[in-house]
C-alpha cells in the first residue's frame, strides 16, 4: 500500500478555518515532494458539504468521519473515532492544523496510539528519504529540525501562518468522498462540553469615555469603589484607577490609566484620591478638564488638576452623588 | 498571599546541548563570547581539517535588548579593550577621552578642592562611555562574530549532578501572578552544557546559588557592596566639558558612612552623575536615592545642574569588597567573570576593563577545553591561574587591604589607605578583615529617633520636581516594564518576619534602600504591627540591593520573566 499522508482538517459550525486550509496547503506540497498520497478527512455531525468542499481541492480522497456523537467537540470523542479510523487505514504521517481544539485532542490520540507528535510546526523538509519538521524555539531566535523515531503513523501539526491558505491547488475533478461512519459506544466520552468560549466582549475602551472617574490609593478599601462607581453611574462615565487598585485586584487590568495602562483624554477626568504620580500623569494628563479630590495639600496631581479639592473623598462623594442626580432629574 | 516565582515543578522542558553557556551580556560576558570566536576564528584557519564550531555557544541575556540593564558611571580604562580589539578607538562609541578631573571634599554647605588628584584618580588616558552602548557596540561584534546572543532570556537557575555544574535552565515564560500557566506558557529551558560562564553582573543570582551550594565564599571576606544610583543630566552648553571628570566625598554623607559622587561629562551636554552609597551603613533609614537627592541640593552641585533637565535614571549595586572577597572563579563545569567575581578596583572605582579582562582569559581558557575536546576541571581550572598570573591580580593585589580599611568609618579608612599606600598595600597587617555589610546595620532602639547626624539622609525624599525627585518619579525615567501578570521575583523566605520583626525592630529598612519602591509597608488588618508587606515587582531596577542589605538575609533576587526590567537607553 502506498504511503498516505491523511489531513485532519477542523471546521466549525460548518466551515473551516483558514490554519486548516494552509496545513492542507503544506501537505499538498509534502506529498507533491515525497510522491506520497494525499487523503484529507473531516471529523463531525452532518459534515458532508464541509468534505465536498475539501474534495474540490487536490486531494486523493476525503472521508467525512460522521457520528451523532462528535458534535459538540469533545475530546473524548474525537480521540475515540480519530484512534480507530486511524488503526483501520494506517496512514504513514498524519497532519492537522496548530489550533486549541487540536491541542486539546491531539496528545491524547497520539498517545493512546502509542505515537509521537511534532507540534506546531512552521515547515517540512524532505532529505535523503528522511522527513524532518521545523520547530521554533527561544521565542524565534532558533529554528530546530526534528525528525521521529519509531514507527508510522506519525502526528504533526503545522502553526497558524506556516503555509499559505490560498495556495491550496484545486484538483482536476471533486475527489471521492468516503463517509465513514463510527460507532462510538456509550461511556466513553466522559467530557460535559458547555457552550463554546467565545472571546469576551471587547475589554472597556476607555480612550472612548468623555467622562472617567478615577480612584487611587485614597479609596482605602475594595468595598469603596463601589462609591466611585455610583459617581461615574450617575456622571454617565466610566470608572478607572491607579495601578495599586488594579494590582490589588480592586478593578480589571483594562481598567488601568498610566504608564502600564491605557493613555486617555476625556473631556472631564475626575481624581479621587490619586496621588499623581508621573506614572499615572502621563496617562491621563491629555484630560481636558481635570478635577482632583485628595486629602493631601501637597499631592502632585494637584500640580495638573483644573480644580483642586482638598478633602476627605468620603466626605466629599457621597454629596457630590447626590447634586449630580439632582442636577440631571434622575 | 504574594505568590513568588520558582521554576515550574513537574513539568516536560526542551533540552539543548550547548558547548558554551556565557550568562548575562555585559562587558565581561561580551568580551568572553567576542575572545572565544576570535581563538575559534585563528584555530580553524590554522587547522582547517579540524575546524571547531561557534554554532553552540551562547550568551543569555534577561534585558529584552542588549545592554538594556548594563549601568555603570562610566569610564573605561582602555587596556583590556586595546588586547580585545587594538584598533577599538577609532570605532566604539566612545562619548569623551578625559580631558580633566578634580576630587572635592563637600561639607554641608562648602567645599574643599584636593590640591592634587590622588593617583588611584587620575583619569587620563581613559574614557568616559555610556556602557549601555558600549555594550551594544560589543554585542553587534560578536554576533558578526557568529555566536548566538538570545536576548529576553534569563538564566533562572544552575543545573547540577553532584559536584558538577551541568547547565542552566531558562526562565519560564507566561506564568501568571498566582504561578499558574497560562495560555501563552512556555516553559524554559534545559541548555545542558559542557561549561557554564557566569557574568551576570554584581550579585548575580545564579552566581549566589553557585557560592551557596560549594560554599565557595569558606575562608574568603564577605563581599561588601555599594549601591550606585545614577542620573543623567542635560545641562545648558558650557557648564561641564565633554570629558570632564569630578569626584566628591563628604556631604552628604557623615563620617559613619563610606560613598561618594561622581560627575562625568560626556558629549551633547549630557552629565552623567551618581551617588554610590556603601551598603554598610548602620542607620535602617537610610536611602540612597535620598542620598543623591540631597547631594543634588549641595550649592555647589545645584549651581551646576541649575536649569538642566534630568533625563534618565537607574541604579545598580556594586562589589568593592576587592581581592580578599573574590570567590573561586573557576570549577567542574564553570567560571565566573567580572562584577559577579569582584573584579572591581574600589579605590579606583573602576570594573569594566576587569571584567572585560576576566572574559577574554575565561574565552582562552573555555578555548582550550574545545581545542583539546576536554572540558575536566584540569582545563578549567586553568582559568584560576590565569587571573593570578595576569595584571587583573597585579592591578588588584596592591589595593585587597583598600576597602576593609574603611570597615571602621571614614577617618580610619583614610589612615589605613594611607599606611597602604606606603606598604605596599599591606598597611597595618597582611589581610584586612571585614564584615558583611548588613551586619552592620542598627536596630531603631538604638538610633535617634530624629536619626541625629544622618537626618538629612534618611527615609523618602520629596523632590522638587526641578532639582530633586521622589523615588516614584525617577523609577519612570529608568524606563522600567515588566509583565504584570507573573509572581514576584522578590522572594521572601518568610513574610512574617517583614510584618512583625522587622517592623519593631529596623522598620522594613527595604522600603528606604530599594531605589525603585519596590518594597512597601501597607495598611493591614490582619497582622499584629497592623502592616504588611507590599511588592511593586514590577518597578524592579534589577539593581540586587534587598539581596544585598536586607538584615534577616530572607530576600533572595530571582530573574523575571525574561525582557522585563529597566530600559537603560543611552545610560
Amino acid at each position: 500500500m502506498a504511503d498516505t499522508i491523511l489531513v485532519v482538517v477542523e471546521q466549525r459550525e460548518g466551515k473551516l478555518n483558514r490554519v486548516s486550509w494552509e496545513t492542507l496547503a503544506g501537505a499538498q506540497a509534502l506529498a507533491a515532494e515525497t510522491g506520497w498520497v494525499l487523503e484529507a478527512a473531516v471529523v463531525g455531525s452532518g459534515v458532508g458539504d464541509v468534505a465536498a468542499e475539501v474534495a474540490a481541492k487536490k486531494v486523493s480522497k476525503v472521508y467525512d468521519i460522521e457520528s451523532s456523537k462528535l458534535e459538540p467537540y469533545t475530546p473524548d470523542g474525537f480521540v475515540a473515532a480519530l484512534k480507530s479510523f486511524i488503526e483501520e487505514k494506517k496512514p504513514k504521517l498524519v497532519l492537522m492544523p496548530h489550533t486549541y481544539q487540536v491541542r486539546d485532542f491531539v496528545p491524547k490520540l497520539a498517545t493512546a496510539l502509542h505515537r509521537s507528535l511534532i507540534s506546531d510546526a512552521i515547515g517540512y523538509k524532505y532529505e535523503g528519504g528522511k522527513l524532518l519538521f521545523t520547530r521554533q524555539m527561544f521565542q524565534g531566535k532558533f529554528v530546530a529540525d526534528v525528525s521521529f523515531t519509531g514507527d508510522a503513523p506519525y502526528f504533526a501539526t503545522f502553526q497558524s501562518g506556516a503555509y499559505r491558505g490560498d495556495k491550496v491547488e484545486d484538483g482536476g475533478a471533486s475527489a471521492r468522498v468516503e463517509t465513514v461512519n463510527v460507532a462510538i459506544a456509550d461511556g466513553v466520552i466522559r467530557n460535559k462540553p458547555e457552550a463554546p468560549f467565545k472571546e469576551a466582549k471587547q475589554a472597556v475602551d476607555l480612550t472612548q469615555a468623555e467622562i472617567i472617574v478615577s480612584v487611587g490609593r485614597g479609596i482605602k478599601e475594595q468595598k469603596n469603589i463601589e462609591l466611585a462607581q455610583q459617581l461615574a453611574t450617575a456622571l454617565g462615565g466610566e470608572i478607572a484607577a491607579s495601578r495599586p487598585i488594579c494590582d490589588s485586584g480592586w478593578l480589571p487590568m483594562d481598567r488601568q490609566v498610566g504608564s502600564s495602562g491605557q493613555t486617555v483624554a476625556p473631556k472631564l477626568y475626575l481624581a479621587l484620591g490619586i496621588s499623581g504620580a508621573i506614572q499615572h500623569v502621563v496617562g491621563m494628563k491629555g484630560a481636558h478638564s481635570i478635577i482632583a479630590i485628595n486629602k493631601d495639600s501637597e499631592a502632585p496631581i494637584f500640580e495638573i488638576a483644573d480644580i483642586a479639592v482638598v478633602g476627605n473623598l468620603f466626605d466629599i462623594v457621597p454629596p457630590l452623588i447626590e447634586e449630580v442626580k439632582k442636577a440631571k432629574g434622575t | 498571599m504574594i505568590v513568588f516565582r520558582k521554576p515550574l515543578p513537574n513539568i516536560e522542558r526542551p533540552t539543548m546541548e550547548a558547548d558554551v553557556v556565557i550568562v548575562g551580556g555585559g562587558p565581561a560576558g561580551m568580551a568572553c563570547a567576542l575572545r572565544l570566536a576570535q581563538l575559534i576564528d585563528d584555530h580553524n584557519a590554522k587547522h582547517p581539517d579540524a575546524p571547531l564550531s561557534k554554532d553552540n555557544i551562547y550568551v543569555l541575556e534577561k534585558a529584552r535588548e542588549v545592554g538594556a540593564h548594563c549601568l555603570s558611571g562610566a569610564l573605561l580604562d582602555p587596556r583590556s579593550m586595546l588586547e580585545l580589539l587594538p584598533d577599538f578607538e577609532s570605532e566604539a562609541p566612545l562619548e569623551a577621552a578625559v580631558v580633566k578631573e578634580a576630587v572635592y571634599y563637600l561639607t554641608r554647605n562648602g567645599k574643599f578642592k584636593l590640591p592634587i588628584t590622588p593617583p588611584p584618580l587620575r583619569d587620563h588616558g581613559n574614557y568616559v562611555i555610556s556602557i549601555n552602548r558600549f555594550v551594544k557596540w560589543l554585542a553587534s561584534k560578536v554576533e558578526a562574530a557568529g555566536i548566538t546572543i538570545f536576548t529576553g532570556f534569563a538564566g533562572s537557575e544552575l543545573l547540577f549532578e553532584k559536584g558538577r555544574v551541568l547547565g542552566v535552565r531558562t526562565d519560564d515564560k507566561g506564568v501568571d501572578k498566582n504561578g499558574e500557566p497560562k495560555s501563552n506558557f512556555e516553559p524554559g529551558y534545559d541548555l545542558k552544557a559542557k561549561v557554564v560562564i557566569l557574568a551576570e553582573g554584581s550579585r548575580g543570582s545564579l552566581t549566589k546559588q553557585l557560592i551557596g551550594r560549594f560554599q565557595l565564599d569558606h575562608e574568603r571576606n564577605p563581599q561588601t557592596y555599594g549601591i550606585g544610583v545614577k542620573e543623567l543630566w542635560e545641562l545648558p552648553p558650557g557648564r561641564i566639558a565633554a570629558g570632564e571628570v569630578i569626584y566628591t566625598m563628604g556631604y552628604p554623607l557623615t563620617f559613619h558612612e563610606y560613598g561618594g559622587a561622581w560627575i562625568y561629562g560626556a558629549h551633547s551636554n549630557l552629565v552623567s552623575l551618581g551617588f554610590v552609597t556603601g551598603l554598610d551603613y548602620a542607620d535602617p533609614r537610610i536611602d540612597p536615592q535620598r542620598v543623591l537627592q540631597e547631594f543634588k541640593k549641595h550649592p555647589f552641585i545645584a549651581k551646576l545642574l541649575e536649569s538642566g533637565k534630568m533625563v534618565r535614571y537607574g541604579a545598580k549595586s556594586l562589589p568593592y569588597g576587592g581581592w580578599w572577597c573574590i570567590p573561586p572563579v573557576a570549577g567542574d563545569g564553570w567560571m565566573i567573570l567580572g562584577d559577579s567575581a569582584g573584579f572591581l578596583n574600589s579605590q579606583r572605582l573602576k570594573g569594566i576593563h576587569l571584567a572585560i579582562k576576566s572574559g577574554m582569559l575565561a574565552a582562552e581558557t573555555a578555548y582550550d577545553a574545545m581545542a583539546k575536546a576536554d572540558f575536566s576541571l584540569d582545563v578549567l581550572g586553568k582559568f584560576q591561574e590565569r587571573v593570578e598570573k595576569s595584571w587583573i591580580k597585579e592591578e588588584l593585589w596592591p589595593v585587597r587591604n583598600f576597602h576593609q580599611g574603611f570597615d571602621k568609618g571614614f577617618l580610619s579608612g583614610m589612615f589605613h589607605a594611607g599606611v597602604q599606600q606606603i606598604t605596599g598595600g599591606r598597611g597595618l597587617k597582611a589581610h584586612y578583615s571585614n564584615h558583611a555589610g548588613h551586619l552592620r546595620m542598627k536596630q531603631l532602639s538604638h538610633l535617634p529617633a530624629d536619626g541625629g547626624d544622618d537626618s538629612h539622609i534618611i527615609n523618602a525624599a520629596k523632590g522638587d520636581g526641578k532639582l530633586t525627585f521622589d523615588k516614584v518619579t525617577d523609577v519612570y525615567y529608568s524606563g522600567t516594564k515588566h509583565e504584570e501578570d507573573q509572581p514576584a521575583h522578590l522572594v521572601i523566605q518568610d513574610t512574617d518576619i517583614c510584618n512583625e520583626r522587622c517592623v519593631r525592630e529596623y522598620g522594613n529598612p527595604c522600603k528606604n534602600f530599594c531605589p525603585a519602591n519596590v518594597y512597601e509597608m501597607v495598611e493591614a488588618t490582619d497582622t499584629p504591627s497592623g502592616l504588611q508587606i507590599h511588592l511593586n515587582a514590577s518597578n524592579c531596577v534589577h539593581c540586587k540591593t534587598c539581596d544585598i542589605m536586607d538584615p534577616y538575609e530572607i530576600i533572595t533576587w530571582v530573574p523575571p520573566e525574561g525582557g522585563g526590567g529597566p530600559n537603560y537607553e543611552g545610560m
